[in-house]
């Protein structure tokens, strides 16, 4: 039973950063219909941006973040702006194929100014997990779920509470009667982008501590991000929540009651089988 | 005038490595060719039928794998392991053709992307059938004469007469389907599905067939990078990265058309092993950046755009 | 025995009812006008016939045969084409190629198939436009294009959904005059259109269907002067 609990807490927290990359895709492709390969690798930038805070200016990478974030955001508009803006208009497959190039560009961009070792990240206050009720807690990890819980909820009042939030939702459901009913879709379309992006590099920062960093580490995440936006329903943000938390826990218990190096490969069997059966989500909220 | 082109490129191919020998530039061209087999095979899927794939390495482990085991543990050469492979490849690609294409075009490609990562992790773990993360090493090639000569596994060169060979036959298939009715209705299927359903053409059983026939040329590719390098492991030959640099070279080259593949592969390879030779890492990034062009300003690919130029229509 | 039979054809999607109870017979040779309002289920029965959609309930009868769950292009091979209320054609092939595509299904070489597509698209008006592509066309000739792609399969029965949406008058009717031709040459058909007065002069029958239902089903002359149909189309007076 303790085996259970001490799984399911580290698939929890571990799947609150998976949902906080999950909304920021499921908000581009919701807006705009981009299916953006490129995601995970802004993850990766997330987690180098925390590395070189701590490697060269000795900042706590929890508290980059709030550099990092308006830095991602304004990549993100740039990304946007500049680059995938034409391509939007030649369909969602030729869209698909210009972020896997992005995807690839920047990812061996990376590799090529730094290298290609495994990297991590040690934090003097991270050494001994706490132990709430005897279940073991990594210390960043638990930071991290913290942090990520207070974005969301920033987050979800942004969305609900503000015009601009609002303009996204209403997007993200009907471009069309949005834009009649004065939402300025293009603005919409930049700030989501910018959003998401900035999202997928916070996680990054968040995550950095607890994993090993590489430059391709965006290639499986981006994979994982997939699974997660496609469970929760393609679009829907509660649904990207869910979505990552669920994968955090199967992935964990998958680990303990099946066996460690299968435990991926579930999360995909389980996409698979959503795709084909429940394609608008486990909750049956997103567009298929 | 027109005629002799084919011919004369084929001589060309045939003589290639007498006229420049130096080893360096035989791999180059040996691995040029290998991508153009697996361009060719994504662009039958890819570029005819209109489906993206993102996991078509699982067909190139595939064939790498059947090559590999069959020559390891039962000893049959890999000339006859790599067509086999290329079968292997082809058989597998019938299930995952029929789940697969239950989905439309990104959910599609997602779906082949999470097929591939699956086979990659049970590549991974299946350690008694593939040795796991270790993977599989040929020490010697089996002695062998071709017409009276012992063929010298250490010179690169009947590498790439194989090589060749599997090329041209990549090709030709690409063309001869083509000119067949399963081409045309590839092309349809590729336009508009449901129109395509409303004229009497099977659509399942049509994108099953060019998924079988393009898994089967990945297959023999990927056969012959077993004999080639030598080793293989699952990272190595059923990574995402491969399945990606295939959409690249098909896309870069040209989807649709007979000689995009080759183009795309003389290019992007060319200039990919260049880089790689002088700065070791990051030569993918010329892949990333080739891409982003090309969906921008080309998307018919570079060959899409010359033989228009040229006024050919492979 | 009638060439179709619609027995009964009904289609929930999750609680919404499109189609209840559908039932009407097609007689070879003839016209049958499908009518009704917006929504009514037109194009959904459309869609039940041909395959595109299963129903709920109900079955359909080609030749005594029931072709319930099979697949579009099974049905197309037993002898049922369709139309699209919005053209579908291969947009980046050529006339040509469009029609030689549906005429493969009959004749698998090439030069054979080109052949019978020649033969019908010169029949349609669109021999001069062969080698244009699809996409370069006029609505009005994209309609034919439609029409003469659906032809090449040799069908028995033939399903036009809206041909004449989006057509001006003298459009209406040329292509009242060839649906009229397409029959004599033997094709039976079932066509869903808005513009009343086409489908009331060119219709041997007419079935009128209001909310998923059958309303009436007779000749074109009773069926404007049935008082259900009125009101489904122009709502009661109010008394």
């Amino acid at each position: 039973m303790e085996t259970f609990i001490q799984s399911m807490v580290s698939g929890l927290l571990t799947g609150s950063l998976y949902s906080m990359i999950g909304v920021g895709l499921t908000v581009i492709f919701g807006v705009m219909r981009i299916i953006n390969m490129a995601h995970g690798d802004m993850v990766m930038l997330g987690m180098y941006g925390a590395f070189l805070s701590v490697a060269f200016l000795k900042i706590d990478p929890f508290v980059s973040i709030l550099v990092w974030f308006p830095i991602a955001f304004l990549l993100g508009a740039f990304i946007y702006r500049f680059l995938l803006k034409k391509i939007v208009p030649g369909g969602e497959l030729n869209t698909l194929l210009y972020t896997a190039g992005l995807s690839l560009f920047i990812a061996n961009l990376v590799l090529f100014v730094g290298t290609g070792d495994y990297r991590t990240i040690k934090l003097k206050y991270a050494i001994m997990p706490l132990r709430p009720f005897g279940i073991a807690v990594p210390i960043p990890l638990a930071i991290a779920f913290g942090m990520a819980i207070l974005i969301t909820i920033v987050l979800y009042w942004f969305l609900v509470r503000t015009d601009t939030g609002r303009a996204i939702r209403a997007t993200s459901q009907e471009p069309e009667a949005a834009s009649l009913m004065g939402v300025n879709v293009d603005r919409t379309a930049i700030v989501t982008f910018a959003l998401g992006t900035a999202l997928a590099a916070g996680a990054g920062v968040l995550l950095a501590p607890s994993l090993y960093l590489y430059p391709t580490v965006g290639e499986i995440l981006v994979a994982k991000c997939f699974v997660i936006v496609v469970l929760g329903g393609l679009g829907s943000v509660p649904g990207a929540i869910a979505g990552g938390l669920l994968l955090g826990v199967v992935e964990s218990l998958g680990a303990v009651y099946v066996s460690v190096p299968y435990k991926d490969a579930i999360g995909f069997v389980m996409f698979l089988l959503v795709l084909l059966f429940r394609p608008s989500g486990l909750f049956g909220v997103g567009k298929s | 005038m027109r005629k002799m082109v084919v011919p004369l490129a084929i001589l060309l191919l045939l003589a290639a490595p007498w006229i420049v020998s130096d080893p360096f530039f035989v791999h180059l061209m040996i691995m040029v060719l290998m991508w153009t087999v697996l361009g060719a095979s994504w662009n039958i899927l890819g570029g005819f039928t209109g489906q993206v794939s993102f996991g078509h390495a699982t067909f190139l482990g595939a064939g790498a794998y059947t090559t590999m085991i069959l020559y390891l543990k039962l000893g049959i050469a890999p000339w006859y392991g790599i067509p086999i492979g290329g079968l292997a490849a082809a058989l597998i690609a019938l299930p995952i053709g029929v789940i697969c294409f239950r989905l439309r075009g990104p959910y599609f490609a997602l779906s082949t992307l999470a097929v591939a990562e699956i086979v990659r992790l049970v590549a991974l773990n299946w350690e008694s059938l593939t040795n796991g993360p270790v993977g599989l090493l040929i020490t010697t090639l089996p002695d062998v004469t071709f017409r009276g000569w012992m063929i010298d596994w250490e010179n690169k060169t009947p590498f790439y007469y194989i090589i060749a060979v599997l090329a041209l036959g990549a090709i030709a298939a690409t063309y001869k389907m083509s000119r067949t009715r399963l081409g045309a209705y590839l092309l349809a299927i590729r336009e508009d599905i449901d129109s395509a359903e409303a004229i009497g053409i099977n659509t399942v059983q049509a994108r099953v067939a060019a998924l079988a026939l393009s898994a089967f040329f990945a297959g023999v590719a990927g056969g012959f990078y077993a004999m080639y390098f030598r080793y293989i492991d699952p990272d190595a030959v059923f990574s995402i990265a491969l399945s990606v640099e295939m959409v690249f070279i098909a896309v870069v080259g040209g989807l649709t058309t007979i000689v995009g593949p080759l183009i795309g592969a003389v290019v992007l390879v060319t200039f990919g092993e260049t880089f790689r030779q002088i700065l070791l890492v990051g030569h993918l990034i010329l892949y990333g950046i080739a891409m982003m062009l090309a969906i921008r300003y080309m998307p018919e690919g570079i060959w899409g755009k010359l033989r228009l130029w040229l006024g050919t229509r492979y | 025995m009638a060439l179709l039979k619609v027995e009964g054809l009904t289609k929930y999607f999750g609680g919404l009812r499109a189609v209840h109870g559908l039932s009407f017979e097609v007689r070879s040779g003839e016209i049958l006008g499908l009518i009704g309002p917006n929504g009514a289920g037109k194009t959904t029965a459309f869609n039940l016939i041909a395959g595109f959609i299963r129903p709920t309930g109900g079955q359909v009868l080609l030749e005594g045969e029931n072709i319930v769950g099979m697949k579009p292009y099974a049905v197309t091979r037993k002898g049922i084409a369709r139309t699209f209320q919005i053209v579908k054609p291969f947009r980046k092939l050529t006339v040509l190629e469009n029609v030689t595509l549906a005429a493969f299904m009959r004749f698998p070489s090439r030069g054979d198939a080109e052949a019978e597509a020649r033969r019908i698209l010169e029949r349609m008006g669109l021999g001069a436009k062969s080698l244009a592509l699809a996409t370069d066309l006029t609505l009005s000739e994209q309609k034919r294009l439609e029409i003469a792609r659906a032809l090449a399969t040799g069908p028995k029965l033939l399903l036009l959904d809206e041909p004449m949406s989006g057509l001006n008058a003298t459009e209406i009717e040329q292509a009242s005059l060839l649906v009229r031709e397409i029959c004599k040459e033997g094709v039976t058909i079932i066509w869903v259109e808005h513009v009343l007065k086409a489908i009331m002069n060119s219709s041997n029958r007419v079935v009128v269907i209001n909310q998923g239902e059958k309303i009436a089903d007779a000749s074109p002359g009773e069926v404007v002067e049935n008082p259900e149909v009125i009101a489904a189309y122009l709502g009661t007076k109010r008394a």
